[in-house]
């Protein structure tokens, strides 16, 4: 399993895309949540920079890092296609990996990219938290677990679209598309059914924050539709990502290596 | 002598179209086997499905008598069509890569790149490469941990003609080691000059397989040349060990028998009175033979 992890970052550790897309994510989400938290607006009763205190930072830096949850997936599907334009997949079974071992390879990498955003949202939630008065960091700290399932999310989805389409361009069109398309086909659904959508499903995981005191009292009596607790959507985005891995699985180990 | 390959019965087929058909053979340990066939033979085809790219329909294999594992297949260098490395990676790290796959020592690495005569090149990016180069790493490739056994698919695929010349000198050397080889090509010459067996394909049927000698009729012939043709012929038929007389414009081609050479035959129509102005040996034309063979 170690062996695989490293064949994986052998690859990857040349090769300039992914220092770009990681290097955007951990420029990037720092300047967005700090510029977010000077945001003012006349007349508006919330100061934005509350979004820095403990626990609330949780909640709203992977909000803000959920963003780049899709250029990650956009990353895999980019890594996994790649495997098959040039062929390295069809090569690694010739050489005495096995079917099961790429799909394996690529679980272990998109867990390990998981756990590098992770990782790093919790440090900068540390900074920001802990520069703007402190408090107990615990406190909503599930927000980051529910970020790593999303990420981890995003990803088998990509995983499975590369693996059906196979072509770079033509997979991150799908990717991109399976979002809105996603979205317009829900219209058509029956409420209650609609929220069990995967995208759907894995965006929810990070919630748009919602400041406090903030509408809070109106939207509970609005009409909206009953909202699905985190914990179910954390479970249902959890059983999507093994049922991907699965799908993923059975359709590259029953198919001819063209 | 131990028996490196067993294929039983191996069928594929792509659509309606059957691109092998009840395929058997059976390859043993030192052969270099040569799978000779036109395009579309089904030569990749067998090769696909002995390295684990392809499912049969139905049949089996054995590696070495087991059944097929990715275990075995570490065990063995193979290049099937195309050379596949990852484009944006030097020569070493694509190899240190098959290295950790088929765990390997890395320091293999600048051995095979120097077999190939790659090494100068050997932190160059890939794409850099020309299409004889990029073949040239993908038999390195194979080399790496030297295997027993190697599977190539057209080797000299690409390569100009020293390429050619320095990809057979390899691959005899490999033989001489005692390497099992097993070789898929369309170029006649190319199996004549390396292999000791062979097996001929046509449209994923099995048409032929042996000894090349046997298989390809690769005997020697002697042709004589002398004032009357018809006397000489008629003489040749009169001598001891010579079979397949056979008249081409201005000479008379025979086939001696084993333990009979041309000196024998000079004498023995001396000895009847008849002079040959020229006698000379030349192997029988592999290329009319594989024709017929395919047609």
């Amino acid at each position: 399993m170690l062996k695989l992890l490293q064949i994986e970052y052998k690859k990857l550790f040349p090769y300039t895309t992914f220092w770009v897309i990681f290097g955007l994510f951990f420029v990037f989400t720092p300047i967005v949540f700090y510029g977010a938290g000077q945001i003012k607006i006349d007349g508006f009763p919330i100061d934005f920079a509350t979004m820095y205190n403990f626990p609330d930072v949780w909640n709203n830096i992977t909000y803000i890092g959920s963003w780049f949850n899709l250029l990650i997936g956009m990353l895999l599907v980019i890594l996994v296609c790649n495997e098959f334009a040039f062929k390295t997949f069809r090569q690694h079974v010739i050489d005495g990996n096995s079917k099961s071992d790429f799909i394996i390879s690529k679980i272990l990498l998109m867990t390990s990219f998981s756990l590098i955003s992770t990782t790093y949202l919790f440090l900068l939630g540390l900074v920001f938290g802990f520069s703007t008065g402190g408090g107990d960091f615990l406190v909503d700290i599930k927000y980051l677990l529910v970020y790593f399932i999303q990420a981890l999310g995003y990803m088998s989805v990509g995983l499975i679209i590369a693996v059906l389409i196979r072509s770079a361009a033509l997979s991150i069109i799908t990717f991109i598309c399976s979002i809105l398309a996603e979205s317009i086909l829900r219209l058509l659904i029956p409420d209650g059914i609609d929220q069990y959508f995967p995208m759907k499903i894995i965006s929810n995981l990070t919630p748009i924050p919602t400041p406090k005191g903030f509408m809070v009292a109106e939207m509970k009596n609005s009409v909206l539709p009953e909202i699905m607790t985190l914990n179910t959507t954390l479970i249902t985005a959890v059983i999507y990502v093994f049922v991907f891995w699965g799908i993923s699985y059975f359709i590259l180990t029953k198919k001819d290596i063209k | 002598m131990s028996v490196v390959l067993n294929i039983n019965g191996l069928s594929k087929s792509y659509g309606k179209v059957k691109a092998l058909n009840n395929l058997s053979l059976q390859i043993n340990q030192g052969e270099v086997f040569g799978i000779l066939g036109p395009n579309g033979s089904g030569k990749t085809t067998t090769l696909g499905i002995l390295l684990s790219v392809l499912n049969a329909d139905s049949g089996s294999f054995s590696w070495n008598g087991k059944e097929p594992s990715k275990y075995d297949r570490k065990k063995i260098g193979a290049l099937l069509e195309t050379p596949n490395f990852y484009p944006y990676l030097s020569a070493r790290q694509n190899l240190a890569i098959v290295c950790k796959i088929k765990a390997v020592s890395e320091s293999e690495v600048d051995r095979v790149l120097s077999t190939v005569d790659l090494l100068a090149r050997a932190n160059s990016k890939f794409k850099t490469f020309s299409l004889g180069m990029k073949q040239r790493l993908a038999i390195a490739s194979a080399l790496l941990g030297n295997p027993e056994v190697l599977v190539l698919d057209e080797p000299t695929n690409g390569l100009d003609p020293q390429g050619i010349a320095e990809i057979r000198g390899i691959i005899l050397e490999l033989a001489a080691a005692g390497k099992t080889i097993i070789m898929a090509s369309h170029i006649l010459d190319e199996v004549e000059k390396v292999c000791t067996h062979v097996a001929v394909l046509k449209l994923g049927n099995l048409l032929t397989t042996g000894p090349i000698e046997s298989v390809l009729n690769n005997q020697e012939q002697v042709f004589i040349v002398a004032e009357n043709l018809d006397l000489l012929k008629l003489t040749l038929s009169q001598i001891d060990g010579v079979s397949n007389i056979v008249q081409k414009e201005t000479k008379v081609s025979v086939m001696l028998a084993e333990g009979k050479t041309s000196a024998y035959l000079n004498k023995a129509l001396f000895d009847k009175g008849i002079v040959a102005s020229e006698i000379g040996i030349q192997k029988s034309d592999l290329e009319a033979n594989f024709l017929e063979l395919i047609k």
